[in-house]
């Protein structure tokens, strides 16, 4: 029993106290009052991943994103630069864009018929005279974030103004976002293919990357995965029960990059399967000709840990965004208990049409609401977010592998595969966010 | 027509029930059973889609529904269907399809949801009796965020 730590929430700084070396309290996933602050500390006041810029090819494309609470618009203008726009009427605070995604070349507030420009100009205001003849409209474009910026398509908005640049916040994760990237010989991907939503009864937090799990909570898809490949040989499904991926005995190793952002580095194994999976992908219409793409583009080197990476960095962005296997993925925080994701399968350009399929259909056999994967991951945050109910013991304990993880040359901090390393990672940055002033 | 209709409350009662065999019997060998995503018209090798699976995929579906380590469906939800509005789209003969409206009620953990929706069934004549090709399940919801949806729809 741990006697010198709180057992609830008390104190004149309640949020400093919840979080300890390798281990944090259960009120930072059900109090409410947590939440509202974790909106403001951290949603609506350091970068967010929006969209990508493959979501609005041409002029006049949008989308409609939030922000923490704050719905945005994701265009881009007639004049071709893609703009995040906050979806709100700058004269009595209505939306101005109500539908999800489409192409327009004005969004109108349909209260009294404000214009704007796709560019967020404001350009009719119905009954001017209402107002002195030197009323500033030129300041009343749609409002933007005081900061926006891209990494190679991936566009990210601060609400807040005064954060460090994005390429320095997103600092180490910069070359894993490449690699899903350069999956492409012409480092070229859409976002094209539209999107799964899920919703679950769990905190946002409560998402991100764990290395621990698949043995125990997918073990069902790895029999499923073993029986097929074993039906596929002539041989026992025994042989094909590979559960050292994600054992301490695995290459495969968490990476602590900073900000808060973290990985499930599975480098080192997708190297050593590399013959095994060309041969495969070289089965598929169009796949030598990729292959071959590859090696061209990216040279023998590279090319090999691209193709082995496969597009997958597995990384997560604090606070919103992960890139895992042939999707990105967007987390919504709704609620204490309520978190919305939407998964974007991504297609390659340059890869053939069976390539491409063949990266959806095995999104969607693991990934989604109907899907092997994600819905068991989605209980099992859903009885995590009821088993907090408890306050005996309210501590959750993610100290694992604390004793042997190790700073690598690139100032990543690393561990085994199972360890808490991620965690620890989300709940650094967190703490730094939800310690700041304002 | 009545002969189709049977088929389809029956096919409901069965998923309904977890009766995964007596389902699996229904389905001919090259199937599809598919539930777009975002929208009803898609084309599946351009746009995702909540379910797109052959007879592997849906063979593998039921295998893990069987079995307890589906924690989703740990408990399994209980579900009740009203099957309605059938109109015959089409009949070659040997090939029917179907369309039909659905009322979907779910119970799990307590909570109570309700999925409405169309089917459209591509049918088989084989044998005196009919099988099922293809199932395309539009969700009046599928463009909004979908919790749990591991059971058969």
């Amino acid at each position: 029993m741990i006697k010198d730590l709180p057992g609830r929430t008390n104190g004149a700084n309640p949020v400093t106290s919840l979080v300890r070396p390798g281990r944090v309290h259960g009120d930072i996933y059900t109090k409410a009052e947590i939440f509202e602050q974790e909106l403001e500390k951290i949603f609506h006041a350091s970068w967010l991943y929006v969209g990508h810029q493959s979501e609005v090819p041409e002029p006049g494309d949008f989308v409609l994103r939030t922000m923490g609470r704050q719905p945005v618009i994701l265009v881009r203008g007639k004049d071709g630069v893609v703009r995040v726009l906050m979806n709100r009427c700058r004269h009595r605070g209505a939306l101005v864009c109500e539908v999800e995604r489409g192409n327009e070349q004005h969004f109108r507030c349909w209260y009294h018929g404000w214009t704007y420009e796709n560019t967020g100009k404001l350009t009719h205001v119905p009954e001017e005279g209402g107002y002195p003849s030197d009323f500033p409209f030129d300041q009343y474009g749609l409002s933007q974030p005081p900061a926006v910026d891209d990494y190679r398509g991936f566009v990210f908005a601060s609400l807040r103004a005064g954060v460090k640049p994005l390429r320095e916040h997103i600092g180490l994760a910069a070359k894993m976002i490449d690699l899903m990237i350069d999956a492409s010989p012409r480092g070229e991907i859409f976002l094209d293919m539209g999107c799964n939503k899920t919703t679950y009864g769990g905190n946002w937090k409560l998402v991100g990357m764990d290395g621990y799990h698949p043995n125990y909570l997918h073990v069902s898809v790895m029999i499923a995965r073993a029986k097929r490949e074993a039906a596929a040989s002539g041989k026992p499904d025994a042989e094909f029960m590979n559960s050292t991926s994600w054992s301490d005995a695995s290459s495969s190793v968490t990476r602590d990059l900073g900000n808060g952002h973290s990985m499930l580095d599975l480098m080192e194994h997708r190297l050593s399967t590399v013959d095994s999976y060309l041969t495969g992908l070289k089965k598929l219409e169009g796949g030598p000709a990729y292959v071959d793409a590859m090696f061209a583009a990216y040279g023998p080197e590279r090319g090999r840990t691209l193709l082995a990476m496969a597009g997958d960095p597995h990384v997560g962005l604090f606070p919103n965004v992960q890139l895992i296997n042939s999707h990105v993925r967007i987390v919504n925080p709704i609620a204490v208990d309520k978190t919305e994701i939407m998964m974007f399968p991504v297609r390659l350009g340059g890869a053939g049409d069976a390539i491409n399929d063949n990266r959806l259909r095995k999104h969607e056999g693991f990934y989604g609401p109907a899907a092997s994967g994600s819905p068991d991951d989605a209980e099992i945050f859903e009885r995590t977010q009821r088993g907090l109910q408890v306050q005996i013991n309210p501590w959750i304990e993610l100290s694992r592998g604390m004793h042997r993880e190790y700073v690598d040359t690139d100032g990543s901090i690393v561990g085994k595969i199972t360890d808490e390393v991620p965690q620890r990672a989300q709940m650094k940055r967190w703490l730094e966010l939800m310690s700041s002033d304002g | 027509m009545d002969e189709i209709e049977a088929f389809l409350v029956r096919e409901a009662r069965l998923i309904d029930e977890h009766r995964y065999d007596e389902w699996m019997e229904l389905w001919e060998d090259d199937l599809v059973y598919w539930v777009p995503c975002n929208e009803d018209e898609i084309d599946p090798g351009r746009h995702v889609s909540l379910i797109y699976d052959g007879r592997e995929g849906l063979t593998e579906r039921v295998w893990r529904l069987k079995g307890k380590q589906a924690h989703a469906q740990r408990p399994k939800s209980k579900l009740q269907r009203v099957v309605t509005n059938v109109v015959l789209e089409r009949d070659e003969g040997d090939e029917v399809v179907v369309s039909s409206a659905f009322v979907l009620g779910e119970v799990r953990n307590a909570v109570q949801t309700v999925y409405l929706g169309r089917n459209v069934h591509t049918l088989i004549r084989r044998g005196g009796g009919l099988r099922m090709k293809q199932k395309k399940v539009m969700l009046l919801n599928n463009d909004a965020p979908i919790g749990n949806l591991t059971f058969l729809l």
